[in-house]
């Protein structure tokens, strides 16, 4: 059994032993729903359905029902899109490269931030679909044999490769997340009482039987999804990026994009994992689980990427001016002293100013601060995707076709009611699935369990 | 309203049916399952055997399959018996000839089964080339506003009740009083005859009368020379031009030749070019294509004429005229002086002591023979002003008992449109011929609505050498009657036939046996014209009394030298696009950007930066940034309208635009001449009325000897604090020193290098990308090594780009005028939506090709650091225009880019490269992501946001939402539906179209054959269309020039469009004109 140097704080708190583990997390899915979840998931959901109402309107009546117009094609749309899956890259990167890393801090987070990454990407995939003139034919952005000669796709168009990237992403998260969930599943299975549930929970575990074969296999499987979702990580965001580093319009073409653009979503994903589960570990008394040294790790992971995010602003504006290129370097000095220059100030303020502050120890292992500033990151990285969209194209090469944006109640609404879907399908998450990994946390309890680790202390 | 109908697309829509209803309102019609159909029960009742079993279903299988597609099946039903010259799908052309009073110009009517579809100029035949207004005059014809019968008030009437009356009222036992015939300038000579007889049975008098007088021109002839005529000015003769105030480019006089007259004088590479130098108050379409532009107040209109003159006939006296004005006139003058007799001075001004000047000025030139011909006397132009204001005074008491109104509209465009209101009710019966209830038509007792020109028979002369023949192209679509017919009719003439009377003016024999058997008259209707061999003294002349030539130039300096100015002078002005205003409810002209002030939709007040900073106005139009309303007022007059700056507004002057303000009073006028709101309905006013199109400007004309002069010396601006939100089309207004999109240079600038090959010339040096490679041979490497663009190429050259065809565009910065010709032509050809104004000021037009106005800054990168400003700071300033810039008008369309960035992006290849190096756009496989727009560095792609055809929003703006008006759509080009995206295709419709005609004649295709509806609408030929791969083509050779490049050519896109740098005749480089 694998020790652990005493000098590590233990990762599970509260002298739990693994029934007391399993009780932990999988009694919220047994007994009644707390009131306080109920009213969560009503104002979410109320939310959802104004999101859904307006994106009705929006496919009846016409994208014009947005604020886009002749020089601004995308706005809220594609920032929205790149939001939402720069947020879904925290949990594959939890779920999988700090498997691979063998990062036992992980397990207490990663089945919650798998379950944000897959509501996240299907948030995402909501904006590609609803952002076209025609969704009715959307489904031929797929390269299907088909009666027209067999017409294929542009296979030059980044779109597509978004629609392959994004796809896959949430295919690959979606298999992994279940996978990881099947002896959970089983868990619970087992456990429950009341008929119906009982049903689904077995037709969702998928006949795990708890025998050595199941868990040797779940173990293999489970490093193989890990080898294959780690690429993802940085594919899926370097593709997402390529929608603007392959156009010729200055402030998109840039080589900088895919490597800055994963580093931001690592960025925003970590700071809307902090958000959940920060009110998660709260609501479902979980605090021994989810812990300082967790906030702190994740804090880590945040400065790193914020500071590469930052050296990446910086990098843009020197290059700016160091290419030589007017249209370049005019791209710049209109983001940030032209009209749209106040999002540009609030997004160095939230990206490079706020994720510095956690060098400070106490900073860093304050949860109340953590709160806020992982809002004021996600903030900020919704206002880079912005400037980034707008500012480059509102004002490009032929200033005739200048022109200038605004959001209309629609843009909002959507955007706002993807919030609520979200915290929708979240919380339903919460309360029907078990949100910490069992299976894993058990593995970890004997090597950094509190009671145990102050058991091995006195050896 | 299928009872009033007298057209529909098919049986079921004639009857109403169930089906064609529920149809009807569908955006995507539904599917029909072949479950459904063979389920159907009727289908059991028939007896049919084993053959007709088979046939049927063979047959409804088909059907079935038909109906379950997207496509609706349109039951059409072909001719039985076809009409000779109409096939379906063969387009036949007509000549004719458009005049309303302000346009005249022959054109070809396009027509398409039966309706006519497009106008353009008369290339062949005709002269000169029309311009915006008369492009899309089509849709007139179309205006489900139109009466559709006699009118009596409000009520319809019958044609025997209405002749009866007005035989009544002008007969011999009508009331005692003035009768009174009062028309628009009569062009036509058959009409003219009519109206004398018509005179001389009943004893009416004629006056005529135009919203736009030329009368102080005429009245200064006659006194000059004895002559009461305005002369034919002729720009094609003119070495130096100078215009005081005359847009002669745009809505002075006779544009229609003027324009691509003044223009045949602007080219470089013929070694020489013409000086034009314009003195205006308000930017004109003339003062922006100006080598020297100078800002002066209508006040010293006058005595810029004055100065001029002292300067020719060496008194030189400044005349009150500040410092920089009076430096400007010598320099006028000294290139008059050079030109001689070839020089040539204009004013638009209507007051005649300034004309006085002028002609005096021209004498003293010698262009009196040479650029001013008395011998070519204009017919137009002849509005009676004294007679129209004492026919106001008898009206309004009661002295006039009949006025027939024909062919003008003084209830809304005389300066006293008011007093005529109010006379025309105490007029004993009035009676108007006008095809819509207007302002005047709605207030006369009868209307006996005339023909559309479209649907006319007629004979029109502009000049004395040729007559010009209106043949309809289309039958009536109403119960309308010919205007002469009316007249003929209401003098008991006993064959009342228009057409007959007609040909009986240029041949008495005529009998109707001779109808087609002529081959003289057929083969002059085939050409549109006949010459008049020897056209004498022009026919309005005789009886005409000839001043006796008492000069008043006296008289007139002393006039023009005492005018007085006040805290802020008027200019009252014509938009190019709207002219008079009689197209008011035309959408397709509204929505056109006005060239100068690119806003569309709305009138509004232009003003100069410095006055509206102290009266702390908005300077910035924007979506969400409206312009603050002004009042001026001037006299009795006041008008309320939103501040626009416009730069090269003289300070302390303002300007209105004429032409708006129509249907004040809620006539109906036509379906988009109102103001809608955010939803697509009207717009309303407190008393419930529909809003105006802006405001009329007209009762601003100040009065000079009996003469209405369209600007006021003396008017007060005051700022009201409203704002008021206006559409425009562009929002920045300089080129901001990017100079591989505007190229231009001074003539001796490119004289000094006429000879350089392609790409040398420092006013056109190739774009070249340094390498470290020492390209030059010096031995060092260094900035000045580099490779053009096209060099750096990541893509292979497409395979076929030297093979076959290879369209393309030549596009002249030196002779572009900006006059949106081009613009209307491409939207009526295409079918391009009409958005309406809410649209547009949210910067979402569906304009194929714009025009780009471009101002000059005074402020560059340069000067800023050397002012120590920043870059930042240097930016800033240079999105202002200077205070009187220098203006390049630059028409953008799709480049039609050999290595297009939109191409690689579509994600599912809807937009693609031909092999005849067109960028094709597929509308059916169009999946709206928008990248393609994004990446296009021209911005020149459009999408469609609504279901423009159908969405409630723009069923008063679209023509393709009215039943009637979309018969105006060109069958050649898809209706887009919503959520794809479209842009200039080359109208590919007609690349098509001629290439088939070649095949079939077996010939290659010629140069020239084959050609966009914008080069073809073009007055100047700034726009070229050919087949670069042809080496004799047109394009070729003028894209090989030293003047041609591309632009943005550094982005590598390889566009197939050039543009020629633009030459100023001026001798050094500045910014303000």
């Amino acid at each position: 059994m694998q020790r652990e140097a005493a000098i590590r704080e233990p990762l599970i708190l509260g002298n739990k032993t693994y029934k007391d583990i399993t009780d932990d997390v999988v009694g919220p899915n047994e007994g009644p729903a707390p009131m306080g979840w109920k009213i969560m998931i009503t104002i979410a959901a109320l939310i959802a359905v104004y999101g859904v109402g307006s994106i009705l309107y929006l496919l009846g009546t016409g994208i014009g029902v947005w604020g886009l117009n002749k020089t601004v094609g995308w706005s809220w749309d594609i920032t929205n899109f790149v939001w939402w899956v720069g947020i879904g890259h925290a949990g594959t990167l939890i779920s999988a490269v700090l498997l691979l890393f063998r990062q036992k801090w992980r397990m207490a987070i990663n089945r919650s931030a798998e379950a944000m990454t897959i509501f996240a990407v299907i948030m995402a995939a909501i904006f590609p679909g609803i952002h076209m003139g025609r969704i009715w034919v959307s489904y031929w952005v797929l390269p299907l044999p088909n009666q027209f000669g067999s017409l294929w796709v542009n296979f030059n168009s980044p779109l597509l490769w978004d629609v392959f990237a994004i796809s896959t992403y949430f295919s690959v998260s979606l298999v992994f997340w279940y996978i990881g969930l099947i002896p959970d599943f089983a868990t619970i299975r087992d456990r429950m009482k009341k008929p119906l549930a009982k049903k689904i929970y077995g037709i969702l575990s998928f006949g795990w039987s708890g025998r050595a074969k199941h868990w040797t296999r779940f173990e293999e499987v489970s490093l193989v999804l890990a080898g294959i979702a780690t690429p993802l990580v940085f594919s899926v965001h370097s593709i997402v990026s390529m929608d603007f580093a392959t156009s010729v319009i200055p402030g998109w073409h840039t080589t900088i994009f895919p490597p800055y653009f994963v580093s931001g979503a690592v960025f925003s994903g970590f700071a809307m994992v902090q958000t959940l589960l920060l009110i998660m570990r709260k609501g479902m008394k979980l605090e021994n689980y989810i812990h300082v040294k967790h906030v702190e790790y994740m804090n880590i992971v945040i400065i790193v990427t914020g500071s590469i995010v930052g050296v990446a602003y910086l990098t843009e504006l020197f290059i700016s001016w160091y290419s030589g290129v007017e249209y370049e370097s005019y791209a710049f000095i209109n983001r940030f002293s032209g009209p749209y220059s106040w999002s540009y100030w609030i997004m160095m303020t939230c990206n490079v100013i706020s994720p510095q502050l956690f060098w400070f120890k106490k900073i860093r292992r304050s949860l109340i601060a953590t709160f806020i500033l992982s809002i004021v990151v996600n903030i900020g990285m919704w206002f880079e995707r912005y400037v980034i969209i707008v500012t480059s194209i509102h004002r490009d090469y032929n200033p005739s076709s200048w022109g200038e944006f605004h959001p209309t109640s629609v843009d909002i609404g959507i955007f706002i009611g993807t919030l609520g879907i979200f915290f929708t399908l979240f919380l339903g998450f919460a309360r029907f699935f078990p949100v910490l990994a069992l299976n894993e946390l058990k593995t970890i309890l004997k090597s950094s369990g509190e009671n145990y680790k102050k058991s091995h202390e006195s050896h | 309203m299928a009872q009033n109908k007298r057209y529909w697309s098919g049986l079921d829509e004639l009857h109403e049916t169930e089906s064609f209803q529920a149809i009807r309102e569908q955006e995507f019609p539904a599917a029909q399952t072949v479950d459904e159909f063979l389920s159907d029960e009727r289908m059991d009742a028939t007896h049919t055997g084993r053959r007709d079993f088979l046939k049927f279903m063979g047959f409804s299988l088909t059907a079935a399959t038909l109906a379950a597609c997207e496509t609706p099946v349109i039951k059409s039903i072909p001719y039985t018996i076809k009409p000779e010259d109409v096939t379906p799908g063969v387009a036949n052309h007509y000549a004719s000839t458009f005049y309303n009073g302000q346009d005249y110009g022959q054109v070809l009517v396009k027509t398409r089964e039966g309706r006519p579809i497009f106008i353009k100029s008369n290339g062949t035949t005709g002269r000169g080339k029309v311009g915006a207004r008369v492009n899309a005059a089509v849709l007139g014809l179309y205006d489900s506003a139109r009466l559709q019968g006699p009118m009596k008030g409000k009520e319809a009437a019958a044609w025997e009740e209405l002749d009866a009356a007005v035989q009544g009222a002008f007969g011999p036992s009508a009331t005692a009083g003035r009768k009174v015939l009062l028309t628009n300038t009569i062009a036509s000579p058959s009409l003219r005859r009519a109206i004398a007889a018509f005179g001389a049975a009943t004893g009416a008098e004629h006056i005529q009368w135009d919203a736009v007088s030329y009368a102080g021109l005429r009245s200064a002839h006659r006194s000059e020379f004895g002559v009461d005529a305005v002369p034919r000015f002729d720009f094609a003769a003119a070495k130096a031009v100078v215009s005081i105030g005359a847009d002669f480019l745009g809505t002075w006089g006779d544009t229609v030749r003027q324009a691509p007259d003044w223009a045949s004088n602007r080219k470089p590479e013929a070694g020489e070019m013409s000086y034009l130098h314009a003195f205006e108050s308000v930017m004109g379409l003339t003062g922006s294509n100006a080598d020297v532009r100078t800002m002066i107040k209508p006040s010293e209109a006058g005595k810029v004429a004055l100065a001029l003159l002292s300067v020719l006939n060496g008194k030189g006296a400044a005349s009150g005229l500040d410092d920089a004005t009076w430096t400007a006139v010598q320099q006028a003058a000294g290139r008059l002086k050079a030109a001689g007799t070839q020089g040539l001075v204009v004013a638009g001004s209507n007051d005649a002591h300034i004309q006085v000047i002028v002609c005096a000025i021209n004498r003293a030139l010698g262009a009196y023979g040479v650029t001013v011909r008395l011998d070519q006397p204009w017919h137009l132009g002849r509005s009676q002003e004294e007679a129209m204001t004492q026919l106001i005074q008898d009206m309004n008491a009661g002295k006039v008992s009949a006025l027939i109104v024909h062919g003008t509209n003084p209830a809304y465009s005389h300066p006293q449109s008011a007093a005529f209101a109010l006379g025309l009710a105490k007029v004993g019966l009035s009676v108007s011929t006008a095809g819509w209830s207007d302002e005047t038509a709605s207030r006369c007792a009868w209307t006996a609505p005339d023909h559309h020109w479209l649907e006319s028979w007629g004979d029109l002369q502009a000049y004395g050498d040729r007559v010009d023949w209106v043949q309809p192209t289309i039958s009536p679509l109403f119960n309308t009657r010919a205007a002469g017919s009316s007249l003929l009719r209401w003098m008991a003439s006993p064959d009342s036939d228009w057409y007959t009377f007609v040909r009986q003016t240029w041949n008495p024999a005529y009998t109707a046996a001779a109808m087609y058997t002529d081959p003289a008259w057929n083969s002059a209707l085939h050409d549109g014209f006949m010459t008049v061999s020897d056209p004498g003294q022009a026919p309005f002349m005789d009886g005409a009394s000839p001043g006796q030539g008492v000069s008043r130039l006296d008289a007139a300096i002393q006039a023009v030298s005492s005018a007085k100015s006040g805290a802020f002078e008027l200019e009252l002005y014509q938009k190019t696009t709207i002219g008079q205003g009689d197209q008011a409810a035309n959408p397709m002209l509204q929505e056109t950007p006005d060239p100068l002030t690119k806003v569309t939709w709305d009138n509004y007040v232009t003003m100069s930066r410095s006055d509206m900073e102290s009266l702390g106005l908005n300077l910035y139009i924007g979506q969400e940034k409206p312009a603050s309303v002004v009042q001026i007022q001037a006299g009795e007059v006041t008008l309320e309208l939103p501040a626009f700056l416009l730069p090269g507004q003289k300070p302390g002057t303002v300007g209105i635009a004429l032409g708006y303000g129509r249907g004040a009073a809620g006539e109906s006028i036509g379906r988009a001449a109102f103001q809608t709101a955010e939803d697509g309905s009207y717009l309303q006013d407190a008393a419930g009325l529909p809003v105006p199109i802006g405001k009329n400007a007209f009762p601003f004309a100040q009065w000079v000897d009996g003469l209405p002069v369209f600007s006021q010396y003396d008017v007060k601006v005051t700022a009201t604090g409203a704002t008021y939100p206006l559409a425009t089309t562009q929002i920045q207004n300089t080129y901001m020193g990017r100079e591989s999109i505007v190229r231009e240079t001074t003539w001796d600038a490119y004289f000094q290098e006429k000879g350089a090959k392609k790409g040398e010339a420092s006013w056109n040096k190739l774009i070249t990308l340094a390498v470290h490679e020492d390209v030059n041979g010096d031995g060092v490497i260094n900035a000045q090594d580099g490779k053009p663009t096209a060099a750096f190429d990541l893509w292979h050259e497409h395979p076929v780009e030297n093979v076959g065809h290879r369209w393309g565009m030549t596009i002249d910065l030196t002779t572009c005028t900006g006059c949106s010709a081009c613009v209307t032509a491409c939207h009526i050809e295409n079918n391009v939506p009409v958005v309406g104004k809410d649209e547009v000021r949210r910067h979402r037009d569906m304009h194929w090709m714009r025009i780009d106005r471009f101002f000059a800054s005074d402020y560059s990168l340069e000067r800023g650091e050397a002012e120590g400003v920043g870059k930042i700071g240097a930016y800033r300033r240079m999105e202002d225009p200077a205070e009187n810039p220098q203006t390049v008008h630059m028409p953008m369309m799709c480049q039609h880019c050999n290595h297009a960035p939109c191409e690689t992006v579509c994600p599912v290849a809807a937009t693609t490269h031909s092999n005849e190096g067109l960028n094709q756009m597929t509308y059916n496989r169009c999946i709206g992501t928008r990248y393609c727009a994004n990446n296009c560095p021209y911005k020149v792609r459009r999408f469609n946001w609504f279901n423009y055809p159908g969405y409630k929003k723009f069923a008063h703006a679209n023509p393709a939402q009215d039943a009637l008006t979309r018969m105006v759509l060109n069958p050649d080009v898809t209706v887009r539906s919503r959520g794809v995206m479209e842009k200039c295709s080359m109208c590919v419709q007609r690349i098509q179209a001629g290439k088939l005609e070649a095949k079939k004649a077996g010939t290659p295709v010629q140069d020239g054959s084959v050609v966009t509806a914008c080069a073809e609408a073009c007055p100047t030929h700034a726009i070229q269309f050919g087949d670069l791969n042809d080496a004799r083509s047109t394009v070729r050779t003028i894209s090989e020039t030293n003047r041609a490049y591309h632009a943005l050519e550094e982005i590598g896109v390889k566009p197939n469009i050039f543009y020629m740098t633009k030459v100023r005749n001026t001798t050094e480089e500045s910014t303000q004109a």
